[in-house]
């Protein structure tokens, strides 16, 4: 009777000598100036990016565009490091880790927004040869997807590498042929106008989100909300007016971006958590029915068999194929552009969002006060429906 | 008896290590213990890469275009010292970089490397050093020299470069290519008077997991 106490101490070791180095989680609000910081400070390691993505759109919105910066550039840190091995990838290929473990750097659309998102920033701080280097990027994370049809298909990526080649003195016509053979979904932009100073990066609508289908959660898809904004109209000092419609739809982006490699190891992950499951469970019945036999050595070879389809079982249940569904959720589903020819000095900029019939959402407009500068250099404005008014930019 | 208790407390042994080895798990921990800092030299290939312009190609590079812009006659035989100023560099490759970095670092090899055969303008300063000028000129501060009359140096040369890239991506990884060109420009002619260039090439391909 004594070995009980023992076996219950050691059981209690056991319970005892759990890792102290666990994950804090993280209590959201819901604000994510509250919880981005937080999260990227205290949160797990895996998810610093995916709060880096959100805090910086987040900021862009509101007008906090050195937050931003310094969100963004970190973040692109790790996306242009990840080249070679990366332990958390290499985890979360195998059967037993999720593919949540791995350290987020978003899939080919959120990465191209990261790397436009900078190049806004960088054209916002007169380095129009660093934002060019940013809009390629971008191209180029879009040129992942497989099979050529979708590749590199973004039309502003395109048309803004050409103008800042235009605006620096190169020949931007060969990037500006690209947008427009790119441009199937809308109207095609117009050609650059190397007087416009004021430069609007227009977006609005809900962008796309993740979630898992398939018996086991193991595939990736995309819902693409409806956006209630269809286009926009740009007021320059009530004076000047400009209509914009999209030049890019994320959501096409999303769900135009073919299989994915990790599609195949989720894919696999899900078969061996079939046949193992129901290796297990045929083992169990099978032994269960030799045990019941009078026969001992059926009986020894069904307790053997029943040992057999517990751990496959347990094997099974482990498995973790489920797709990893963590979205930069701040995204809008639209992107536009329209550039501006204004006298240096102060204006005042309005900028309404219309509904799918041309109709003004008055609760949408935003209202910018804008100082263009009088040096050769371009201003830049960045709007979202979501953005907070009035703002000076 | 004895038998039966030993075999008890190898199973609580056996359990008590489990729970040991399971206990360091560290689950979504990356290097629960940290990395030490590594010092490097800035021309070695760190642990930390990427396909782009990293320090060990920019100490490379500026390293190389220093050797060469002391070898050229303008400036080993120049009759006095020739003044250069630095025009930013020309960034045309898929990276956004601190373009200034290049002109700074061989501005700094120049000068201590062949101290006295060049002297470069301080073009970038010329804000402050206009309203120096202007404080002596208006008497507020004082002056060793008549400040009426104009010092400020004119650029003899013109130091500039061009990054240029190509980039492919298959799955089989992504390679880039960046050839880094400098320039030495007579001011009064616009000849270029001096040209050399690197090229370094890159290749990666990330996780599975990533692609």
């Amino acid at each position: 009777m004594k070995k009980f106490p023992l076996a219950g101490v050691a059981a209690g070791l056991v319970m005892l000598c759990g890792c102290v180095t666990e994950v804090h989680r993280i209590d959201l609000t819901g604000n994510i100036q509250i919880d981005a910081p937080k999260a990227i400070a205290e949160g797990p390691p895996r998810d610093k990016v995916l709060w880096q993505y959100r805090l910086a759109a987040a900021d862009l919105q509101s007008g906090n565009f050195a937050q931003s910066k310094q969100m963004l550039d970190d973040a692109l840190l790790t996306l242009g490091g990840i080249y070679g091995k990366d332990p958390s990838a290499k985890k979360s290929r195998s059967y037993f880790v999720s593919e949540n473990k791995k350290t987020f750097i978003g899939e080919p659309y959120e990465r191209v927004m990261a790397y436009f998102y900078r190049g806004i920033i960088y054209w916002m701080d007169g380095e129009p040869d660093n934002a060019r280097a940013c809009f390629r990027t971008g191209e180029l994370e879009d040129s992942s997807s497989e099979g050529e049809q979708y590749n590199a298909d973004y039309v502003l990526l395109d048309y803004l590498d050409g103008l800042a080649t235009t605006k620096l003195g190169g020949d931007g016509s060969d990037a500006y042929q690209r947008a427009l053979n790119e441009c199937k979904l809308f109207a095609k932009p117009l050609p650059y106008n190397t007087n416009a100073n004021v430069l609007f990066f227009v977006q609005w609508g809900p962008g796309p989100r993740k979630y898992a289908a398939g018996h086991y959660h193991e595939e990736l898809h995309f819902s693409v909300p409806e956006s209630p904004v269809r286009s926009a109209i740009i007021h320059a000092d009530n004076v000047e007016s400009i209509n914009i419609g999209p030049f890019d739809d994320l959501g096409f982006q999303a769900t135009t971006r073919g299989g994915r490699v990790m599609d195949f190891v989720l894919a696999n992950k899900a078969v061996f958590k079939t046949a193992t499951g129901v290796a297990g469970n045929t083992a169990i019945i099978a032994g269960t029915i030799a045990a019941s036999s009078r026969n001992q050595t059926s009986q020894e070879v069904g307790l053997g068999l029943i040992a057999a389809g517990i751990i496959s079982d347990v094997v099974s249940a482990n498995t973790r194929p489920e797709a990893d569904v963590r979205t930069w959720d701040n995204l809008p589903r639209y992107l536009s552009f329209a550039a501006l020819q204004l006298a240096p000095g102060q204006h005042v900029v309005t900028v309404e969002f219309n509904d799918q019939f041309g109709q003004p959402m008055p609760s949408l407009t935003k209202t910018i006060t804008i100082n263009v500068p009088a040096e050769k250099r371009d201003q830049v404005v960045f709007v979202s429906d979501t953005s907070l008014t009035p703002q000076t930019q | 008896m004895n038998l039966t208790l030993n075999k008890c407390y190898s199973l609580a042994l056996a359990i008590a290590a489990g729970g040991f080895i399971a206990g360091c798990a560290s689950e979504g921990v990356k290097n629960p213990n940290g990395v030490p800092v590594t010092e490097m030299r800035p021309d070695e290939r760190g642990f930390v890469a990427g396909t782009g312009v990293e320090s060990q190609d920019m100490v490379a590079v500026t390293d190389k275009m220093a050797r060469s812009i002391l070898g050229i006659p303008q400036i080993a035989n120049a009759q006095g010292v020739p003044c250069v100023v630095l025009d930013p560099v020309r960034n045309e490759t898929r990276f956004p970089i601190n373009k200034d970095i290049f002109l700074t670092r061989i501005r700094v090899q120049l000068n201590s490397k062949a101290a006295g055969k060049v002297s470069f303008l301080a073009r970038d300063r010329m804000e402050a050093l206009e309203r120096e000028r202007n404080l002596k000129q208006s008497g507020q501060v004082t002056a060793n020299a008549n400040p009426s009359v104009v010092e400020f140096k004119g650029a003899d040369f013109f130091l500039t470069g061009t990054l240029q890239g190509m980039t492919t991506r298959t799955s089989g990884g992504t390679s880039d290519y960046i050839l880094y060109a400098f320039q030495l420009i007579d001011a009064r002619t616009s000849a270029i008077v001096w040209e050399d260039s690197a090229e370094i090439k890159k290749q990666g391909l990330e996780d599975a997991a990533y692609r």
